[in-house]
């Protein structure tokens, strides 16, 4: 009898065991089934906000500090005492767990002191509707530099952020579109960046404008309009050179004596700068010709077939 | 105790944000990679080792990481005028050279080498390729043009310097040694060589004459469909 109460003892206390064992082993299962599913997936809080423009970029924090090492140390290695992660650490508390709509330059007072630098006289090149031609020339000609040649437009060219107050406090699923609100993190950030890079502008400066868009070359409502011109310091600007592009082929909206360029003329007189306006500047145009090698525009006087 | 420039400072940090860079912004089109993998395979491949032993199969693995594919008819490969080249090729939209592709954008500008008996990289000194070939940086270009040249298909274009001393095709050189030989040439539909001299430079080199003739009789007897200009507008 004691032995069968033993072997029926001994069965219970394996059938325990391998209950607690299979227990334990469903448990780390789920464990790791958890951990592998949630990870690099960013938690998507219920109650974070929903945005009609596209949200931040994933592998944001990798991006900014590889370009801003990529500029002090592989390009511009005057700028060596930067500190990158700092200046990512600013650019995040700007914007990190706060609603995207409630943005204020204060927010980014911090980034802007860290990462800004001077200019060099005669080199601000400003721009507006010439997005892709404008970078085009100035990769080709460092002699110019537009904001995204410079150490804060670099980092951020583009590339979106905005937190939200929820868990993780920064949304990648979308961002407010200015039309939803304009203290967004990216609409204020360009503005107060570029009010900055044309106070530090000195000497000459240049502006490329577009002679193809049918709204006009110069807009009031445009960055350059509404924020560069004015924030131009005529103490240390002494002329501004416009380049009036016309695209190859494409419509002549409007050449140096039209409307909106006389408008923008007498707006800079007003503040004392010298102007001079040039239609279709031909080093850029060179630029353009290299799509339309074949077009009247674009034929070279020389010996070359 | 090298000759040449020590390891770009922040190495790690340039070429993991590049990763992500290229697969978030420049070319999402190439898919999700692992960056910090890829950053690990990159290293491997020469760190705790002599800087004059790395040869370009110990790139392999980053090779296999960072590999996509190139669209037919963007190649464009070049000798001696990379400013140029980068901005007719427009970032990859107009032509995807090298530097454009996600192996080559990773690399370029930057210098590094790491040291025997030592995990670490080498910031203050690094060899020049005079002092031996098998370098760090040597080597991954090599393996970067051979793949480059093994996966370019369709019309491809080759931009040239007729300024250039000593010619516009350069012996020894990365297109001759490393692209030439290693183009599938049952993949191939045309080579287009484009002779540019600087603007105000010297007309050394044309189609037709001196190290471009060489060029292209070697083309022509590998059976490649080959066209030269001269100058392109």
């Amino acid at each position: 009898m004691p032995l069968q109460q033993g072997s029926a003892r001994t069965r219970q206390r394996t059938v325990l065991l391998v209950g607690i064992v299979v227990l334990l082993a469903a448990l780390v299962l789920a464990v790791v089934l958890a951990s592998l599913l949630t990870h690099g997936r960013h938690e998507v809080s219920p109650k974070m906000l929903k945005w009609k423009d596209r949200g931040t970029t994933k592998n944001l924090q990798e991006v900014i500090l590889g370009r801003c090492y990529n500029y002090i140390t592989a390009q511009h290695p005057e700028l060596g005492d930067k500190d990158c992660l700092k200046i990512w650490e600013s650019l995040k508390d700007a914007f990190i767990y706060k609603n995207p709509c409630n943005i204020t330059s204060e927010d980014y007072q911090p980034l802007m002191e860290l990462a800004s630098h001077p200019i060099p006289c005669n080199k601000s090149l400003f721009w507006s509707k010439t997005n892709d031609l404008v970078h085009r020339y100035t990769k080709s000609n460092q002699n110019f530099l537009t904001l995204e040649d410079t150490l804060l437009g670099y980092m951020a060219d583009k590339v979106s952020w905005c937190g939200d107050p929820s868990d993780p406090g920064i949304n990648y699923e979308s961002c407010p579109k200015r039309s939803e609100c304009e203290s967004n993190p990216g609409s204020v950030f360009w503005k107060m960046a570029s009010k900055m890079f044309a106070e530090a502008a000195c000497g000459v400066v240049q502006v490329m404008l577009n002679g193809s868009i049918g709204a006009g070359a110069f807009r009031s409502t445009s960055i350059f309009g509404s924020i560069e011109v004015f924030n131009l310091n005529p103490d240390k600007v002494s002329e501004v050179h416009i380049w009036l592009m016309q695209d190859i082929g494409g419509p002549h909206s409007e050449s140096c004596s039209g409307h909106s360029i006389q408008r923008l003329k007498s707006i800079l007189e007003e503040r004392n700068f010298k102007i001079i306006c040039e239609d279709n500047y031909r080093p850029v145009q060179l630029l353009q010709c290299v799509q339309n090698p074949d077009h009247t525009d674009c034929r070279l006087c020389s010996n070359s077939t | 105790k090298w000759k040449g420039e020590g390891t770009t400072q922040n190495l790690e940090s340039i070429v993991i944000g590049r990763c992500y860079d290229y697969i978030r912004i420049v070319n999402p089109a190439v898919g999700e990679k692992n960056c910090s993998q890829i950053w690990e395979a990159f290293k491997n491949a020469f760190i705790n080792k002599d800087p004059c032993s790395i040869l370009p199969k110990d790139y392999e693995l980053f090779i296999n990481l960072t590999l996509h594919t190139i669209p037919p008819n963007k190649s464009l490969f070049w000798e001696n005028n990379q400013l140029l080249v980068n901005s007719f090729a427009d970032r990859g939209r107009r032509y995807m050279s090298l530097g454009d592709t996600l192996f080559g954008f990773f690399g370029d500008f930057l210098n590094w080498c790491g040291q025997a008996d030592s995990p670490g990289l080498d910031y203050e000194s690094c060899p020049t390729t005079m002092e031996c070939e098998n370098n760090a940086v040597e080597s991954f270009w090599r393996m970067a043009s051979i793949t480059y040249a093994q996966h370019s298909s369709g019309v491809i274009h080759v931009l040239l310097n007729g300024s250039a001393d000593g010619g516009a095709y350069p012996q020894p050189g990365f297109f001759a040694d490393y692209e030439i030989p290693n183009l599938q040439r049952g993949k191939i539909s045309k080579i287009v060589i484009w002779v540019v001299d600087d603007i105000e430079g010297p007309d050394i080199d044309s189609c037709g004459i001196h190290s471009v003739k060489t060029l292209e009789t070697r083309l022509k007897t590998l059976g490649y469909d080959t066209t030269c200009t001269d100058n392109n507008k």
